[in-house]
């Protein structure tokens, strides 16, 4: 429990984090308000065939701030300071403190997890009122189970963000290839007009368990399980190599 | 006490540590010295659990390192530079570090008043200077009072007041009966702070013993080094 609120204390005191929660928080809403404009009139005339889709679009692709999230708590350990300063690494601090690795990978990724889930309810706070905002009694039902999926899939993006991160130990690459695959036309998509099998992506399939595209093949609770998966392969490949890598490695 | 038993360690191909021993006693500060890639920085992340030996052990009080339970109260740690994210302050630094350890946050005060960071503790870590940044790391080390430390090269980018503020420091806890490990190439301050002495030279121990043993017939600790680890001694002279 220790090592966890440490983890949230060192979390909170980079700005980085701020500015990923800032991004979780608001830029849903305002995809969600550009989707909805953009929509209104099919909506009204009741052409749109995308109406289940209002607001919830915003919680699909503005799931950047949790990517950042999830990418900024590890690389921000192999971030290494200038020669001037003496070249160390957090990493190595982290680990003199809590001596067990797995106590801190896990501790880290439970911090992830409780920001990732606290970013995506305040999300849907502002999705909601900004959806019905442009779109009034036109706005379709926020579901229950449709909005725990959100934050399902929120929280396992964060941790697949953590997971690659721990792998490559840099920032950079995960985020370049998250945030591209987050955005209106992902490479997953773009796979899925290829193959089938990118619908069980773990974006695609975790975007299944709160919206109904026209090409989804899974339930929501299939996606759930599906993207889980991911989460739980690559945090497996995770803890393998955060307990066999030296840190001067 | 901190034993180094027979360790071995392997990075790639190279052979870093050469079945290397000894060890470091309370109520002493050991000094371990060695040229520029000698093995000082690997032992030391070894005695931590950062790195893992290929063979041998390296033992905090009879334990592994990953086996003692709240290491922050047992071994206190500086390697390089501060070991904090930059764009953190150091009080925020050290506000995590005493949270996992379970320790007050007047101790945080504390260790930044004993290490003279006080004025710069809410700046970001980026804007310290060499000597700031491992006064920062001294505070970390020093957070849970504990009776071991373990030091890489830590007056390297002191001024002299800190260098003088550190070699008495040291002696104090070390008669206390705490015991303190340092590495350093700085060989006057090292004469003057130190109680026993190892060199390490490509991976093997060619010197052990009290300060007064490894000088032996040399004038200074320096010579002494130099002819140790020296190929040919006269090039130095």
């Amino acid at each position: 429990m220790r090592a966890f609120l440490a983890e949230l204390s060192k979390l909170f005191s980079l700005p980085g984090i701020w500015l990923a929660c800032g991004i979780g928080a608001f830029a849903p809403a305002v995809i969600a308000v550009l989707d909805s404009i953009a929509q209104k009139e099919d909506i009204i005339a009741g052409v749109s065939t995308r109406l289940p889709e209002a607001g919830y679009i915003g919680l699909a692709v503005g799931v950047q701030g949790v990517i950042i999230l999830g990418v900024l708590a590890v690389s921000s350990e192999y971030s290494t300071e200038s020669s001037e300063s003496g070249g160390g690494q957090q990493i190595a601090s982290s680990l003199t403190v809590v001596s067990s690795r797995l106590h801190f990978l896990l501790a880290k990724a439970g911090a992830v997890t409780v920001i990732s889930m606290l970013q995506c309810i305040i999300a849907i706070t502002a999705v909601v009122p900004a959806t019905y905002l442009i779109l009034g009694e036109y706005t379709p039902l926020f579901e229950w189970p449709k909005l725990i999926g959100a934050v399902c899939y929120w929280t396992f993006t964060a941790l697949l963000a953590f997971g690659i991160t721990v792998i490559t130990k840099n920032g950079i690459v995960p985020l370049a290839v998250l945030i591209m695959n987050s955005s209106f036309v992902s490479i997953s998509f773009l796979l899925s007009k290829v193959t089938k099998l990118a619908l069980y992506l773990p974006d695609r399939a975790g975007i299944d368990m709160f919206m109904s595209l026209s090409e989804s093949i899974l339930s929501p609770f299939t996606g759930a399980l599906v993207m889980f998966a991911w989460v739980g392969v690559l945090f497996s490949a995770a803890i393998v190599v955060i307990l066999k890598r030296d840190v001067a490695s | 006490m901190i034993t180094i038993n027979s360790l071995v360690k392997h990075r790639r191909k190279q052979e870093i540590l050469s079945g290397i021993s000894f060890k470091a006693r309370p109520g002493r500060v050991t000094g371990f010295l060695g040229p520029n890639g000698a093995g000082k920085s690997s032992t030391l992340r070894i005695l931590l659990g950062l790195d893992r030996a290929t063979s041998g052990s390296a033992l905090i009080n009879g334990k592994p390192f990953a086996e003692l339970d709240n290491p922050l109260t047992r071994v206190g740690a500086a390697l390089d530079g501060a070991g904090a994210h930059r764009m953190r302050t150091g009080r925020a630094h050290l506000c995590w570090i005493a949270r996992a350890a379970g320790l007050p946050r007047a101790r945080v005060e504390e260790v930044l008043e004993i290490t003279g960071l006080t004025n710069a503790a809410g700046k970001r870590v980026g804007s310290y200077s060499l000597g700031m940044g491992k006064r920062l790391g001294m505070a970390a080390a020093l957070l849970g009072d504990p009776e071991i430390l373990v030091l890489d090269e830590p007056v390297n980018g002191l001024d002299p007041e800190g260098i003088r503020w550190i070699r008495t420091f040291l002696r104090t806890r070390a008669e206390s009966g705490n015991t303190v490990l340092l590495s350093s190439h700085l060989m006057g301050e090292l004469a003057e702070t130190v109680d026993d002495v190892v060199i390490i030279k490509q991976g093997q121990i060619v010197a052990d013993g009290t300060l007064a043993e490894v000088i032996g017939k040399h004038p200074t600790l320096e010579e002494a080094y130099f002819a140790l680890t020296t190929e040919y001694p006269g090039e130095n002279v």
